[in-house]
């Protein structure tokens, strides 16, 4: 190592580790491009670093190119600023030509990321002669890297050269390899939307866009939607979604009635990825028609059909629109009468689809439906779907009804809802699954936060209880954290009339039989989670009176883990009555010194290392808050 | 439905050399420690150490291979105290293989609760075959030594230098660490795990099964077991044997170990006092099954083995009266994971 010149020290590393057998080894050099770039300097790196990576870029696997590519997006400042970019656009350029996509896609990246670095007039030098060579190349994968790099240049040339790049594009859309083709598709939106943002920027400009540069676009339109691939034809929907933005920002209307047309085909095209792509963004097509009721209604029937599709995949991706698709049709008379007529049938047999997961992504959606379709539809139509949903062997339908279940409440109310639902909930806390369960277990400080505390009593408080005693731990422990969200949303005498003492058999009301069965070691530790978690959320006079000699009870348990929860649950006593702050400061160091710190001195000497190890613990912490 | 045709193979040069040196030198370290019949608390230092890497370690992130070279002299530091026959007490929760099923790891602490609060004893298989073997076995070794008392370890068939290089942990530690270091630790490690455990003295746990060379308990606690897992004799059967319908021994498919009948099984409880011998090693797809009319059971805890075996896990809590409960799980849901794509590649076009 000694050897090296200091200067020379950085590269001659990366050369090095460049020439390692591994892989996974040249990658990482590649990975601190930067850095050496750094400690070169510009003038040394411009000098020394890049010549030695062009070389490189010509010599080595995907893995290290992809870095490579990467890396240099960011060079232009490490070189010294755009004046020396040369270089380095030569090597992206390189890049860029590979056929293996994720080389290409970073060097197009790349090279974008230093276009927004150039002045025009550099631009015009250097990029523009480079995205025209490309794009008339004779390689396809020459062709495909040229479509990415259109976006850097469109809007910021004078208009006759826009024309000629659009011309140039023309071509690519109409390009023999569809590969090709599909590149310049996926782009084309792209473009269009940087056409409509350079028009909202300057609607006066010099340079605006005109008739011209529309009718080359509406060109590539129409040799997309007849394409033979249907992975090219697909990609026109998002094309059609761009152009119908372009209009719409700039008040234009009159061409939407053919629009409109181009749209209704593709939505019922005979390819399903078509139709698929058309069902997943067919809210976004609706928006650009909605000014006009005729048009909006011409869609509804296509959108029905598409529920209809033979294909699962169409129907779970038209599912998803329904209530941004609904949302729209409410505006006019005419559409809105549809939603019931015609919408919430197909529901009903969509509800009940042989695919479960068309079922689940309608789940998703149509709880959303109720704020359109108001109360009484909603309770007429809605919730006897819901009922049907929530009782799916399916559990994500199940799952999604629940998960969405607030914003059915904010229409209907409380009672309604739980008066309906009620049974069903009942039989899914008790579902087998048992995340199932616990996403039910969940929804109950919400229930309880609207149904008020008689209600919940009477119908929903001895399930949150026995949840407590489920197999599942992460039951038990949910059920746990249930009982202290119920306790804050109750208050603390109501936890200890209807919590504590029932676990901790205080009740005179309950029968032996009924009783906690202490003897069993997962019954005692849960008690001793509960009782724990309550802590923090009720009164002194309660802690003092029943859950601290509970706590003690404890100490001389048979089972090591009981023993040792106990100490951290000292520690949990004392935090948080330091912190209610509503204990006088006698009181508490009395408290703490005759009874906490003596029991927990106790169990510091016990047989085993765990419980010796959290006593210790939480006498620190207790001291550390006394302090 | 038993992919687990693991067949032994044949020994590499190294561990004969070893299995003469290594339990030498364990014996002179154990011998030159004064015997106290309370093991040293673990100094502050250390646990702070063993948390940070448990909190690593469960965020599915492997430890650096230095990290993995101080776990395991610590680990050593624990398991060469234990017994061929570790004593265990109830409740605890006993579980199967896991084979690198990290995910499924996690997710069988969330049904039988966190470590320590619930005291676990698997039995062995915690590498090879799932992707995760790496911080499975990390994860598990990191509990052993945090929590000794609460959890305890037994080896397996896979936990062995010559399977390991079969059915995945020796390329999946080549492709996480770039060599074979961490393998070679951990392998060393598995020398040290204890092969049965004893609940309460009333059920024998073990990863395989029986052998026709032990008659009794105590015969097991003779063997010396820190060395690589034999190609025969009663360790290797006590990691490899299987239960079968056919009475007395039979020869296994296996190439290893044996199968033994419903009449050794109730043999070995009567001489032996016991209520049930619990084991694993076989893919069962309730994710427990009995055998010999109760007195054996198997128990296996990886859910959807391999990824595609379709099969239930499941774990057995011993309460403090010796009731059983069977809890069955199903391979944990991870958000992200492949969904249908309808992308077609280039080439295709």
């Amino acid at each position: 190592m000694e050897n090296y010149n200091d200067d020379l020290y950085p590269l001659a590393l990366l050369m090095d580790e460049l020439k390692h057998d591994d892989v996974s080894n040249r990658v990482e050099a590649m990975e601190k491009l930067d850095t050496i770039a750094i400690a070169l300097g510009p003038e040394r790196t411009l000098k020394e670093l890049i010549p030695f990576l062009n070389d490189v870029a010509q010599d080595d696997e995907e893995e290290v190119f992809a870095v490579l590519a990467a890396k240099l997006g960011d060079f232009v400042p490490l070189i010294g600023g755009t004046a020396h970019c040369l270089p380095l656009i030569e090597i992206l350029t390189i890049l860029v030509l590979m056929e293996e996509p994720i080389v290409r896609d970073k060097a197009i990246d790349s090279l974008n990321n230093i276009s927004l670095e150039l002045s025009d007039a550099e631009l015009a030098e250097v990029f523009i002669p480079l995205v025209q060579s490309l794009s008339q190349g004779n390689w396809f994968s020459k062709k495909i890297a040229s479509c990415g790099l259109y976006k850097s240049v469109l809007v910021k040339v004078p208009a006759a050269a826009r024309i000629e790049l659009l011309n140039l594009y023309l071509k690519l859309i109409t390009d023999d390899y569809p590969m090709v083709r599909r590149s310049a598709a996926t782009n084309l939106p792209e473009l269009i939307n940087l056409l409509t943002t350079f028009t909202s920027a300057n609607p006066n400009h010099d340079n605006k866009v005109n008739n011209e540069d529309w009718e080359i676009i509406s060109k590539m339109f129409h040799h997309l939607i007849n394409d033979d691939q249907d992975s090219v034809k697909f990609l026109s929907i998002d094309v059609l979604i761009a152009i119908l933005e372009f209009f719409k920002n700039i008040g234009e209307d009159s061409f939407n009635s053919d629009f409109l047309t181009s749209a209704l085909k593709l939505i019922s095209d005979e390819l399903w990825r078509v139709r698929y792509t058309a069902a997943d963004r067919f809210s976004k097509i609706a928006e650009n028609f909605e000014s006009k009721e005729e048009e909006l209604f011409q869609l509804i029937d296509p959108f029905i059909k598409l529920m209809n599709d033979n294909e699962g995949e169409v129907r779970k991706a038209v599912c998803k629109q329904l209530p941004e698709f609904c949302h729209l049709l409410i505006k006019y008379k005419s559409t809105k009468a549809t939603i019931l007529s015609k919408i919430i049938p197909v529901l009903n047999d969509l509800s009940q689809d042989n695919q479960e997961n068309v079922r689940a992504s309608l789940a998703s959606s149509i709880t959303k439906l109720s704020p359109i379709l108001e109360r009484q539809s909603t309770i007429d139509k809605l919730l006897p779907i819901f009922l049907t949903m929530l009782k799916d062997e399916f559990p994500d339908v199940r799952l999604n009804i629940i998960s969405n279940l607030s914003v059915v409440n904010e229409t209907i109310g409380i009672n309604l809802l739980s008066t309906n639902l009620l049974p069903a909930i009942t039989e899914l806390a008790q579902d087998h699954k048992w995340r199932v369960r616990l996403a039910i277990i969940e929804y109950m400080p919400k229930l309880a936060n609207q149904l008020g505390e008689s209600f919940f009593k009477d119908e929903l408080l001895s399930l949150c209880m026995s949840w407590l005693w489920d197999p599942v731990f992460a039951i038990r422990d949910a059920a746990v954290k249930n009982l202290k969200e119920l306790t804050t949303i109750f208050g603390s005498n109501w936890a200890n009339s209807e919590i504590i003492n029932r676990l901790l058999n205080n009740d005179d009301k309950i029968d032996e039989d009924d009783k906690i069965d202490y003897s069993n070691f997962i019954i005692r530790i849960t008690c001793l989670f509960a009782i724990t978690s309550l802590i923090p959320v009720i009164d002194y006079e309660i802690i003092e009176a029943k859950i601290l000699p509970f706590i003690n009870s404890l100490i001389v348990d048979a089972v090591p883990n009981i023993r040792f929860n106990v100490a951290k649950s000292y520690l949990v006593i004392v935090e948080s009555l330091v912190k209610s702050n509503t204990v006088g400061k006698d009181e508490l160091h009395k408290l703490i010194n005759t009874e906490i710190l003596q029991n927990l001195e106790k169990l510091q000497n016990d047989e085993d290392v765990d419980v010796r190890f959290y006593s210790s613990k939480s006498i620190r912490g207790i001291n550390e808050i006394l302090a | 439905m038993d992919l687990d045709t693991d067949v032994p193979m044949e020994d590499v040069e190294e561990h004969q050399l070893r299995q003469s040196g290594q339990p030498a030198g364990a014996d002179a370290s154990a011998a030159s420690r004064p015997f106290s019949g309370k093991k040293q608390d673990l100094s502050l230092t250390s646990v702070n150490q063993l948390d940070q890497w448990i909190d690593k370690l469960s965020k599915c992130e492997p430890l650096s291979e230095a990290d993995v070279k101080r776990l395991c002299d610590m680990a050593i530091d624990v398991l060469q105290f234990e017994e061929n026959v570790q004593p265990v007490q109830v409740p605890v929760t006993i579980c199967g293989d896991v084979h690198g099923q990290f995910h499924d790891l996690i997710e069988l602490f969330k049904i039988g609760g966190p470590c320590p609060d619930t005291n676990y004893l698997f039995m062995g298989d915690y590498v090879d075959r799932g992707y995760y073997s790496v911080e499975t076995v990390s994860y598990l070794v990191c509990m052993k030594v945090r929590y000794p008392n609460r959890i305890t370890i037994l080896r397996g068939n896979h936990e062995s230098r010559q399977i390991t290089q079969v059915y995945g942990f020796y390329d999946e530690c080549l492709r996480k660490y770039g060599s074979a270091t961490v393998w070679k630790l951990f392998t060393d490690l598995f020398d040290y795990f204890p092969i049965t455990a004893l609940v309460d003295n009333k059920v024998f746990c073990l990863h395989g099964g029986l052998s026709p060379m032990i008659e009794t308990i105590d015969q097991v606690r003779e063997l010396n077991r820190i060395q690589e897992v034999p190609h025969e004799g009663p360790m290797c059967d006590l990691l490899w044997s299987d239960p079968d319908d056919r009475g007395g021994w039979g020869i296994s498919p296996r190439g290893a170990g044996f199968t033994f009948g419903q009449d050794i099984s109730e043999q070995f409880n009567h001489t032996n006092d016991l209520s049930l011998i619990a084991r694993a090693h076989q893919l069962v797809m309730e994710g427990f099954s009995w055998s010999h009319q109760e007195s054996v059971v198997t128990i296996f805890s990886a859910p959807n083995y391999c990824y595609r075996c379709g099969n239930q896990a499941a774990i057995m809590e011993v309460d403090e009266q010796h009731n059983r409960q069977f809890l069955q799980y199903d391979p944990s849901v991870r958000p992200g994971e492949p969904t249908v794509t309808r992308k077609t590649p280039d080439y295709f076009l």
